[in-house]
């Protein structure tokens, strides 16, 4: 018998110890000649269904398992109670996370469905039920989940492979004895593993004269850790990265053998032992998975005696519709009868009506919620609650969504409010059972930036080394560091470009990918109708949830329901918004910001004004831009303004035709006139994934579905003659219509350059009606919405500092944190003029301190630091922080008859926390506020005793936030002095004038073009306002590392100011400017940990920048 | 009679020459080897690992070998010009360590041999391309 089966093979989804991708394992499989091929991670599956999946496509028999770690078989009670001559070592933990294990290895293969869902079930339960404690199979569980598994004897950190290098050989034969009782007879075999090390020969020789003892067949594996040999070296990086260790690892390898061998070179290693071999291929034979793939399986619903799941879905929607369209129109009538029809046909009535459970849920308790992508193409959605855009009136199509020809999982994703989403979530777990619930994991995989840290610990790099590696590396993969590191202008010096890093940036560019960690998606729930964990393995994650082991991939090819719970703070900001302005001015004053109708003028005013810091999805630069261009008249351009900036239609330039044309700068030209209405509201450019749709109907008497197909066809990178092929169907089609065929030629060539680009006009429209409330609310309520977007942060696209620049730049005043009248919130004072900054976000703070402050004041008003001490019992550091942002400014006396200066306050605080330590409650009048030894009032003029730069370091410091001013505000004269425009002026300049702009940078963002050059689009800001600076790739190669390493600049360039292109300033020089008020004080713009009594420190996150040579000045 | 099936025929009661166990290579071969192969017993000189992942006596010189492509390995090898052929490959093994240090990297494939005057460990260094002789145990 020749060939030859690797069943113990692991690929880099054993976490840190294992290097190919299953893609890897099988190509090299397939170029071996095997015909079928095991996987077995550690510990899980976590890789079983995209392996599975890849075999079956390339023609290799998949055969499913996992490596496990199991209990001691061979000694009664724990090993520590051994003699030390009979104790076997056991190797270093293996499994990731809290499914990580330590103790002895199992090999276990699935024979069948029956197998594969007993693994599942024994992974599940053990990974489980141990919670913080190490993962280890237990023997009656093994017992108890063994049938349809194959079991083998496992690597050398087996119980008898360790058994057999120790010498201990009577262990060895009862560990197998008592093995192979757990699973059916003739279902296990001891393992044998030739790895070409000195004390192989004997290894086996031991193995295979204890299988004979116990009357057990052997099997050759090779304990693949990697495909081809070279490749040993990362995985020797990634064990010691793993064990957070050094090389040579953990394991401390002798040779570079795990690799997977071709059937010679395995049966030459087994020459004396051939049976072993020829086990393998028995082993594959006799294993027969079958997932049955391309099934669908959903949840119970919760349907009454007597109805099915259509019938309770149809009622439902019937009396939607009533609610929805007044009055009901004959189309939506037959949209609905259509719709309805299609879920039954393809048996997805209790998958919509799982949905609608949980939305309905989540109105009944007032939770903010909103279905969003192509879900919203649906009129059954929209009638059901689910979505919140009329399909009929934006012209959205059910195909787009759910396609009668092609039968797939239809994915409805609903956004909740993301403070109250617990509710939610803890809804779902109640109402459908928690053994049928789990959240879905993703697999968070190397960047440059991770894998140069994983090869640098591993090579034994400190920490501050490793940090300086990865400091100013870009977001790429790993793949592309050596070209990044060459060409990028931020990594202009960079310590990995010496040459004694060679190595660690060889290994680092070959780490790209690599799994790291299994992280849980953000909102990604799997609900099954029988218990979950014989769909697949579950694990803990590190927040504290049940998550399975697979991804959202996996989920849906085992086809079972995904449900993404998500959270969006915007929803939380709108509620919040929505609940102060009603305190404010009365409950029935505020409208429902979702069921207004969308046509106020004032809102579109302040959209097309480019105000809308803080609004849903419009307010990014590129939207504020767009803005400024399009002026947004109504709801169908800002369904637009957001189709319009995403990375398909920005990749295929659709902006410039769409704005030319709107505004009369080109014609509208199509090649076929029935396209003329279908794109009349995107001025004949194929912007909506919808559109093609629409357009490959009337021109080539498509169906919608067919229509649809087509449009997947031609966004999935196919071969020019696929491609070919799709496109003689087309013009055939259209022909056959009476279109002449260059008409037909030409329709298709737009269809084809634009389908791959366009974007799901349903999603956008879900969105927009956010937006609309967003933009509504900000509008009539400025200072409760900006209130309640700080209160929310993070979210959206600007920091909390830029946010609450811009409500003083709406003439909102910013009143500063005062523990009398601050509270955790930012608040809204003096009837909607003012807002109150609020405490929570500053350092140090508890949510203990802020409850008791509430308490304490509400009984009467803290009158110094002492009494703030002696009643709060506030820590020190987070007292240190009150003070240093103004928090305690002009409360207390002292002998100078004036309040204590901030200085004065930090240096008396140690001795005042130490003597309320002694007197503990008692003795209300024991504290004196006494003259501290600290230097007296830098600025007499201000009650803090602290320059504005000073107050301004410390705010930006403790706090994020410039409540003061605005840093580049204390430097106006000098700015003046070196001819700076401010960003206010710059709508009057003319367009190509040459001006100076100075902002603190906002963003930095380099999106990929078509072109391929990188381009920064940066977002800066000054005291009056944004500015957007482009910065080209000449000059992102001269100032590349000035922007990445510096804070504010000064940037000269040429202005663009015309409708075509927006307002926005063309770089050509870049310098850093240090902020500096007008006693040459210098403000410090980086967030930091405060340390030190005296004042705003330096230091902090280890900013460089500001400690740099003034180069500007 | 399974395994060490040559240890367990051997008579070495011939008279007349009470400490000279073989009298022939041919007696000799399969008795060594099948000791040498022994899972029960380790060799003293194997009790402590070192670099090359085995102790004993440790000489590390060049040595020119003829190697056999077909069984893939060494076929004789000559020391201090004397050209010994390979009786018989005892076993070998395979070292890579220390690879991401340049000055001491360690990659061989090596072969305890037993030719006559005993067991010599050979190593192909990979890094240098180049045969050594890393040991001569017994």
């Amino acid at each position: 018998m020749s060939g030859f089966v690797h069943l113990h093979v692991h690929s880099h989804f054993s976490f840190m110890d294992g290097v190919a991708s299953p893609d890897t394992l099988l190509a090299q499989a397939a170029a071996c000649g095997m015909d079928a091929l095991a996987l077995t991670d550690h510990q899980g599956l976590y890789g079983a269904i995209r392996f599975y999946r890849a075999a079956l496509a390339a023609g290799v028999k998949p055969i499913v398992g996992a490596e496990i770690v199991i209990e001691a078989a061979g000694t009664e009670g724990d090993e520590g109670d051994l003699p030390p001559r009979m104790r076997l070592a056991r190797s270093a933990p293996v499994g990731f996370g809290r499914a990580a294990g330590a103790g002895f290895h199992l090999t276990l293969l699935a024979r069948d469905l029956r197998g594969y869902r007993n693994l599942c079930r024994l992974l599940a339960r053990t990974h489980v039920r141990t919670g913080d404690e190490p993962s280890i199979v237990t023997l009656a569980d093994l017992e108890r989940c063994s049938e349809g598994l194959i079991g083998l004897s496992g690597c050398p950190c087996g119980e008898t492979g360790a058994a057999v290098l120790a010498g201990l050989g009577t262990r060895g034969e009862r560990v197998l004895r008592r093995l192979a009782r757990c699973f059916a007879p003739g279902a296990f075999y001891v393992e044998l593993m030739h790895l070409l090390t000195p004390d192989s020969p004997r290894y086996v020789a031991g193995l295979v004269a204890l299988a004979k003892r116990c009357g057990l067949p052997v099997v050759a594996t090779n304990n693949v850790h990697y495909a081809k040999r070279h490749d040993f070296r990362l995985h020797d990086v990634l064990a010691s990265a793993g064990a957070r260790t050094t090389l040579p690892g953990p394991y401390d390898r002798p040779n570079a053998e795990l690799w997977l061998k071709s059937a010679s070179e395995m049966r030459r290693l087994f020459a004396d032992a051939p049976q072993a071999c020829d086990a393998t291929l028995e082993i594959a034979e006799r294993c027969t998975l079958d997932l049955g793939l391309g099934s669908f399986h959903f949840p119970a619903a919760d349907v009454p005696v007597g109805e099915t799941a259509y019938s309770v879905l149809s009622k439902d929607a019937w009396r939607g519709l009533e609610q929805r369209y007044r009055p009901i129109t004959p189309e939506a009538v037959r949209r609905l009868q259509y719709e309805l029809s299609v879920i039954q046909d393809l048996g997805f009535p209790e998958y919509f009506l799982t949905v609608k459970d949980i939305v309905d849920f989540a109105k009944s308790r007032s939770i903010r919620c909103s279905g969003r992508g192509s879900a919203g193409d649906s009129i059954v959605t929209y009638v059901l609650g689910i979505t919140d855009a009329d399909p009929i009136a934006h012209d959205l199509l059910f195909e787009r969504f759910l396609n009668p020809e092609r039968r797939q999982m239809p994915d409805i994703d609903v956004d909740f409010d993301s403070r109250r989403r617990d509710e939610v979530i803890a809804y779902i777990y109640d109402r459908f059972g928690h053994e049928h619930v789990a959240m879905v994991a993703t697999v968070n995989t190397m960047t440059a930036r991770s894998a140069v840290r994983t090869a640098a610990r591993a090579l034994g790099h400190g920490i501050d080394e490793v940090n300086s590696f990865s400091r100013y590396l870009p977001w790429v993969s790993s793949r592309r560091l050596p070209e990044v590191l060459a060409t990028y202008p931020e990594c202009r010096d960079h310590p990995l470009l010496r040459p004694e890093h060679a190595l660690l940036v060889e290994l680092a560019s070959e780490l790209d990918h690599t799994p790291m960690h299994l992280g849980t998606h953000l909102g990604g729930f799997i609900i099954t109708r029988e218990p979950i964990e014989t769909w697949m393995p579950l694990q803990w994650a590190a927040k504290g949830v049940v998550v399975s082991q697979y991804d959202k991939d996996d989920i849906e090819a085992l086809g079972l329901v995904k449900m993404d719970i998500l959270g969006l703070r915007m929803h939380s900001a709108i509620s919040d918004t929505v609940a102060l302005a009603r305190s404010r001015v009365g409950e029935d004053a505020v409208p429902e910001p979702f069921c207004l109708p969308h046509d106020d003028p004032r809102v579109y005013e302040t959209i097309a004004a480019a105000d809308t810091v803080g609004m849903f999805q419009l307010e990014s630069s590129g939207q504020r831009n767009l803005a400024l261009r399009l002026k947004e008249r109504d709801f169908e351009d800002i369904i637009a303004a957001i189709s319009l900036f995403r990375p398909g239609p920005l990749e295929a330039e659709m902006i410039t035709p769409f704005i030319r044309r709107r505004h009369g700068l080109e014609p509208v030209t199509v090649p076929h006139p029935a396209m003329g209405e279908i794109l009349r509201s995107s001025y004949g450019v194929i912007v909506y994934q919808e559109q093609v749709l629409q357009v490959a109907k009337a021109v080539a008497g498509f169906t919608l579905a067919e229509a649809d197909s087509l449009r997947r066809a031609m966004t999935k990178g196919r071969s020019r003659e696929a491609m070919e092929e799709v496109h003689a169907h087309f013009t055939e089609r259209a022909v056959a219509l009476g279109v002449k065929r260059s008409v037909a030629d030409e329709v298709f060539r737009q269809l084809e350059g634009f389908a791959a680009y366009g974007f799901c006009k349903a999603h956008a429209a879900c969105f927009a009606v956010v937006s609309y409330a967003s933009a509504w609310l900000k509008t009539y309520y400025p200072a409760e919405f900006s209130a309640s977007i700080l209160n929310n942060e993070p979210m959206g696209f600007y920091s909390p500092r830029l946010v609450l620049d811009d409500v003083r730049r709406h003439g909102i005043a910013v009143l500063p944190p005062h523990i009398n009248a601050s509270s955790a919130e930012f608040t809204v004072e003096q009837d909607g003029g003012a807002v109150r900054v609020g405490l929570g976000s500053l350092h140090h703070m508890t949510s203990r301190l802020s409850e008791v402050m509430a308490a304490e004041r509400a009984v009467r008003p803290f009158s110094d630091l002492a009494d703030f001490l002696k009643r709060t019992r506030a820590e020190e550091p987070a007292a240190r922080s009150l003070i240093r942002v103004g928090a305690l400014d002009g409360l207390g006396v002292t002998d100078a008859d004036r309040p204590p200066t901030r200085d004065e306050m930090l240096a008396l605080l140690p001795e005042l926390k130490a003597v309320i330590a002694r007197q503990g409650v008692a003795g209300d009048d024991t504290l004196l506020i006494a003259p501290a030894r600290a230097r007296g009032p830098v600025d007499t003029g201000h009650v803090s005793g602290w320059t504005p730069a000073m107050r301004l370091s410390s705010e930006l410091e403790c706090l994020g936030l410039a409540i003061t001013a605005h840093p580049l505000s204390l430097a106006r004269a000098d700015l003046e002095r070196r001819g700076v425009t401010w960003a206010r002026d710059l709508p009057a300049c003319e367009d190509r004038a040459r001006i100076r702009v100075c902002g603190v940078r906002e963003r930095a963002q380099t999106p990929r073009t078509r072109s391929g050059k990188r381009t920064c689009f940066l977002t800066m800001e000054d005291p009056t306002g944004l500015i957007d600076v482009v910065v080209f790739e000449d000059a992102l190669n001269r100032y590349g590392d000035v922007i990445v390493k510096n804070r504010a600049y000064l940037v000269e360039g040429v202005l663009q100011n015309n409708c075509e292109r927006g307002i926005a300033l063309i770089a050509d020089r870049i310098e850093p400017y240090v902020v500096r008020d007008e006693g040459r004080q210098q403000v410090r713009l980086r967030r930091g940990v405060g340390i030190g009594p005296l004042g705003p420190t330096l230091g902090g996150a280890g900013a460089p920048e500001e400690d740099t040579e003034d180069v500007a000045s | 009679m399974g395994r060490n099936r040559a240890i367990k025929v051997f008579d070495p009661r011939i008279t007349g020459k009470p400490l000279d166990l073989f009298t022939a290579a041919d007696t000799r071969l399969p008795v060594i080897v099948e000791l040498l192969q022994s899972p029960w017993i380790v060799r003293a000189s194997e009790m402590a690992a070192a670099t090359s992942g085995l102790a004993g006596k440790q000489r590390e010189r060049d040595i020119e070998v003829v190697w056999d492509g077909r069984p893939a390995a060494p076929r004789s090898f000559t020391l201090d010009g004397r050209r010994h052929p390979v009786d018989a490959i005892v076993q070998s093994w395979a070292v890579e360590r220390s690879w991401w240090d340049p000055r001491r990297r360690l990659s061989r494939r090596c072969f305890r041999v037993l030719a006559r005057g005993g067991l010599y460990d050979l190593a192909y260094d990979r890094a240098a391309d180049r045969w050594l002789l890393i040991g001569i145990v017994d």
